[in-house]
């Protein structure tokens, strides 16, 4: 739990029993899902955009900035990793690893130009920075194909060196990202936790307090920017993978907007697990609601409005409330201010 | 207003319906499936990929409602290899990644064996590339852009519509000899628009005229003032636009309510329906059409009353080119899977790439053809213009020319298309 | 494709057109601003609904022009007896006071989050954005509409050679006379001094004995009146249609960062500029027109961090 008192034992693990739960719950999805009516397919998007969504809570949870062009940094590590495999080399390793560095240089780039702003004007800059990318990626046609978007991406073989998997079936690609997830969420848990993460939280409660301390703020606020850009990237990578291309369309701000409540609607504010929470439900509702109705959106609206008003503390936090008997006055309480935070961070 | 909605609703929950009684509403489980598959031969089923949403929303409701009109009939006949063919739409929202999922979907939870329906190229690429992953035979009845039949073009993949190089080869040289030499060109700064505006000035150099500009107009512009104050600095003869969608229908009011439609000339690429009965008033200018409901051939009226009756409560009155090339694609393909006396997608792959269709058959004026080295129906194509005497109020077009597929192919496009070879396409049949 | 050599404007006289054009829908820009900003600088609530609210303005404005009024038979076809410029007239009053009931909704909502983080507001009024959009679709599908607008501003005139659109002239003079109404109403009369003071110092209002919650929902209504008011103004030029909300509330959120939030003339300077900057673009280098406004923006904030002439408040802690 990201506001979660840091003396709890989870804290300290590289792997929590929470984690090993789910990602057993996760390996069986393959035998299962057809069942349920669903498909492997929508279990990659949701692990990728889990991931994703994990990322950015990053900047949104863990450090309180207000980021909505996100969908940016997700693009152009699926662009990087398609022009990687087409014009670099067409090694799943390195490509994927092209991804997030690319991801994380225009992160670091922007980041130059916000981290000392705040609220609003951070917000709205994100924004903008946002709208340039998707606006390059559309109209660099001769990089990215413009909208009829980077065609022809391979899902390149899992190459050991003494054993290569390949990728192209669904399920096998299902575990492969589930494996990548399981790696992620374990380092995202460890990055939260570590001192340098502390000191993220730090500066989300008082920028002031914590230049005070001696704490160089605008370089936190700066690199987890980079960093959290990075990991969308890589998770754009593995979009890429799944879709066989990349288009624009998922950095528009329509796109950005939705991960940011698919964060919020899981309850990323209080819990680390928010996010996972929120892309599942959103996911599997666009989908199964989506195809009974073209309205769907209209639903999801309502549910994102009772929530901010009746529930700041998202599903994930009224779950954990349930789970270790906390009064859920307390953690809505906790949901209450970490919403304060997000637009007060000096106060 | 609200009618159309409920039209719209009726489509899903007809198309809901159809999947649950067809068996394969797997949402509910695996064992209803079972029951409704013991009373008959497993029917065949459809994934129909059209946009309700986005930039395309009313044409691609326009194209559901060809496709359905031609299911419909076929299985008013007895269906298929004496099987019933049952469909599935989902709005694919003009988006790609929507277009890719619901094409994953489609494939592999509603076990459509063959996907139909996109107007957006974007689209109609991202839904090829997971057809052709499995397979699945596409067809793209109305996505125009020249690309989708040369560099993007692919062995699961037909396309139906004329595209923009077509369209311009009817229409640039006659207007650069009758109009005059000095032509501007205003394009949708998308792939469409440049391959469509590339396709023009080559026409226009080829025919001894000048391109003095290319003004490029970003996708969802509304207000364009300042395109047209450049246009009337520089006095072109004749002024050539490859703008889609709904930016059309903005030029076209703007261009109309400043009274610019006299001169410069207009040469509008392609028109689709849904677009200009949105807007009637405002039509202006030459544009092109595959097909219009009040050409003088036979069985066009009579396809006109049917299509009415199964849509007497639509937002639009009459088939326009868009329902018609959903209508002839799908017709066609149910056609193959007839002759093939197969639903084996290779077999019906090679029956399409055959497909000849006379004049009659095509409601058109010259014989059609399936362009086997690019997957692209090679047909008529008109040029239309406002029509001064209407004789109904749907009566807006003026059909001025027709050019026969001889004389509007797209040469080039053979040597951008690869087809993969046919033992490399997985098998798929149902 | 190998773009022709451009034909760039050579004098600066042929620029002038396009200034002009720029201008004009700078005044526009400031227009769709101006509800935005009112509700910012006032209330400090950032209204994500407020494009919707616009977008609902011009959607019934066109149902009361349009030939098939959502009124009883008898009235309705009383209604179209009139001439289009009466209609119109009344349309302009009558459309925004129905949108104002959507707004009052809104804030009843919203109350639950006063003196919480604006944050709040935000997502509640984004989560609205999402709810009338698709409402708008639900309602009237998702086709482009045209506004009816009376002929005396339709149509174009003859100056300096060129043909320019009259509504134009006729949507931006509308747009200056608006935006010096509320700045008179604001500045210049005891309304305007008792919204500001209530919005600066609740305890002091309180203390006068000015119903606080009433000056809010005041101050909420007239800027869903104005985002209406902008929706009917504007939709002659942009069209109708349902992502017209999202649209303006970009451009409009734009203009309030830009000119800094709490700054009446900052916004308006800010809208012009971008107008200007989007107008000149188009003249030069059209297809980067829809971007121009974002670098206009990344220039200024990083430079200023609260925009042109930005206060404190508690938007930026």
């Amino acid at each position: 739990m990201i506001a979660a008192p840091t003396n709890s034992p989870d804290a300290a693990r590289l792997v929590t029993p929470a984690m090993l739960v789910l990602w057993l719950v996760l390996a069986t999805v393959p035998l299962w899902i057809a069942r349920v009516g669903l498909y492997p397919y929508l279990g990659i998007e949701i692990l990728i955009w889990s991931l994703y969504a994990l990322a950015f809570n990053l900047v949104l949870g863990t450090a309180g900035l207000p980021s909505f062009g996100h969908g940016a940094y997700f693009g152009i590590g699926a662009y990087a990793f398609g022009l990687c495999q087409f014009d670099v080399v067409a090694n799943l390793w390195i490509c994927l690893a092209a991804a997030a560095v690319a991801a994380g240089l225009a992160g670091a780039l922007v980041a130059l130009f916000i981290s000392h702003r705040r609220g609003i004007y951070y917000a709205f800059m994100t924004i903008a920075f946002g709208q340039i990318f998707w606006t390059l990626a559309i109209k660099s046609h001769r990089l990215t194909g413009g909208e009829d978007g980077l065609l022809k991406i391979r899902r390149l073989p899992a190459d050991f060196g003494f054993v290569s998997f390949d990728l192209n079936d669904n399920v096998a690609f299902y575990y492969f990202v589930l494996i990548v997830f399981a790696i992620g969420i374990a380092g995202l848990w460890r990055l939260v936790h570590s001192p340098y993460g502390r000191v993220i939280a730090a500066i989300r409660q008082s920028e002031i307090r914590a230049a005070h301390l001696g704490y160089n703020v605008w370089l936190h606020k700066a690199s987890i920017f980079a960093l959290s850009a990075a990991v969308s990237g890589f998770a754009g990578g593995l979009f890429a993978m799944a879709q066989l291309a990349a288009f624009p369309d998922v950095m528009s701000l329509h796109q950005s907007g939705y991960v940011v409540m698919m964060t919020l609607v899981g309850g990323g504010l209080v819990s680390f697990w928010g996010p996972v929470v929120g892309v599942f439900l959103f996911l599997t509702a666009r989908d199964v609601i989506g195809a009974l109705t073209n309205a769907w959106m209209l639903y999801f609206g309502l549910l994102f409005m009772a929530i901010v008003l009746f529930r700041p503390e998202g599903i994930a936090g009224a779950v954990s409330a349930a789970l270790h008997q906390h009064s859920l006055g307390a953690l809505r309480e906790r949901g209450n201010s970490a919403m304060r935070l997000l637009f007060g961070g000096g106060r | 207003m609200k009618r159309h909605l409920v039209s719209r609703r009726g489509v899903l929950k007809g198309s809901l319906m159809a999947s649950v009684i067809g068996g394969t509403g797997s949402f509910f489980g695996p064992w209803q499936e079972n029951r409704a598959f013991a009373q008959g031969p497993k029917p065949i089923k459809l994934g129909l990929t059209c946009d309700a949403s986005g930039q395309y929303g009313n044409s691609g409701q326009d194209d559901l409602r060809g496709i359905k009109m031609a299911i419909d009939e076929s299985n008013a006949e007895g269906g298929l290899l004496g099987r019933k063919i049952v469909w599935t739409t989902a709005d694919t929202e003009t988006t790609p990644a929507t277009g890719s999922r619901i094409a994953e979907r489609f494939i592999t939870r509603e076990d459509c064996t063959i996907l139909i329906g996109a107007i957006h190229s974007g689209v109609a690429n991202a839904i090829t590339q997971v057809a052709a992953k499995y397979g699945v035979i596409y067809l793209n009845t109305n996505s125009s852009a020249p690309s989708e039949a040369g560099e993007n073009c692919s062995r699961i993949k037909f396309v139906w519509d004329g595209n923009g190089t077509n369209f311009s080869k009817a229409s640039v040289k006659n207007a650069v000899d009758s109009v005059g030499k000095n032509w501007m060109l205003l394009t949708n700064d998308y792939v469409w628009g440049h391959t469509t505006a590339a396709a023009t000035k080559a026409q226009v150099e080829g025919a001894g005229g000048k391109i003095m500009d290319n003004l490029l107009v970003p996708q969802n512009t509304r207000d364009f003032t300042a395109y047209l104050l450049k246009i009337q600095q520089a006095k072109p003869d004749v002024v050539a636009t490859a703008i889609g969608g709904d930016d059309i229908k903005a030029l076209r009011e703007q261009v109309a309510q400043l009274k610019l439609d006299g001169k410069p000339a207009w040469i509008n690429n392609q028109q689709d329906w849904p677009d200009v009965w949105g807007a009637p008033d405002s039509l202006f200018g030459v544009f092109g059409t595959t097909w219009y409901h009040k050409l003088p051939l036979p069985g066009v009226a009579n396809f006109v009353k049917k299509w009415q009756a199964a849509n007497k409560d639509g937002p639009i009155p009459v088939p326009g080119n868009v329902s018609y090339n959903g209508y002839m694609a799908t017709r066609e393909l149910l056609r193959a899977i007839e002759r093939a006396g197969s639903t084996n997608n290779v077999r019906i792959i090679k029956e399409l790439e055959n497909l000849k269709i006379s004049a009659t058959d095509r409601m058109q004026h010259f014989d059609a053809y399936m362009d086997p080295a690019t997957h692209q129906m090679q047909q008529t194509i008109y040029l239309a213009r406002r029509n001064a005497k209407p004789a109904d109020n749907t009566d807006l077009y003026e059909i001025i020319s027709w050019t026969g597929p001889k004389a509007a192919t797209d040469e080039a496009a053979a040597a951008k298309c690869k087809l993969v070879p046919y033992d490399q396409v997985p098998t798929v049949d149902s | 494709m190998k773009a022709p050599i451009p034909a760039r404007p050579k004098r600066l006289f042929d620029l002038l057109p396009h200034i002009l054009n720029g201008l004009t829908l700078g005044l526009l820009f400031a227009l769709i601003a101006l509800g935005f900003m009112l509700i910012v600088g006032l209330m400090e609530q950032i209204n994500l609904a407020h494009g919707s609210l616009f977008a609902l303005g011009a959607y019934i404005a066109m149902q009361l022009t349009g030939t098939r009024p959502p009124l009883p038979a008898e009235l309705a076809r009383a209604w179209l007896a009139l001439p289009l410029g009466w209609r119109y007239a009344a349309t302009l009053i009558i459309a925004p006071v129905l949108v104002s009931l959507v707004g009052i909704v809104i804030e009843l909502c919203m109350r639950r989050t006063y003196g919480k983080d604006p944050l709040y507001g935000l997502l509640l009024t984004f989560g609205a954005a999402m709810v009338i959009e698709e409402l708008i679709r639900l309602v009237w599908g998702t086709r482009d509409y045209v506004l009816q607008v009376p002929q005396a501003v339709s149509g174009g005139f003859l100056f300096g050679d060129l043909i320019w659109s009259t509504y134009r002239f006729y949507a931006a003079g509308i747009a200056a006379g608006i935006i010096g109404l509320v700045w008179l109403l604001i500045e210049k009369t005891s309304f305007g001094a008792t919204v500001k003071a209530g919005a600066h110092d609740s305890e002091i209002v309180r203390a006068l004995g000015i119903n606080l919650s009433r000056l809010r929902l005041l101050v909420f209504v007239f800027g869903t009146i104005l985002a209406a008011v902008a929706g009917i103004i504007v939709a002659p030029i942009w069209g109708i249609r349902p992502h017209m909300g999202v649209d303006a509330v970009i451009p409009a959120f734009l203009v309030i960062v830009l000119g800094g939030v709490g700054s009446f003339w900052g916004a308006v300077v800010a809208g012009l500029l971008v107008g200007l900057c989007v107008g000149l673009s188009g003249a030069y280098a059209s297809e980067w027109s829809l971007l121009s406004m974002y670098i206009l923006l990344v220039v200024v904030v990083t430079f200023r961090a609260r925009g042109l002439w930005g206060k404190k408040s508690v938007l930026e802690a």
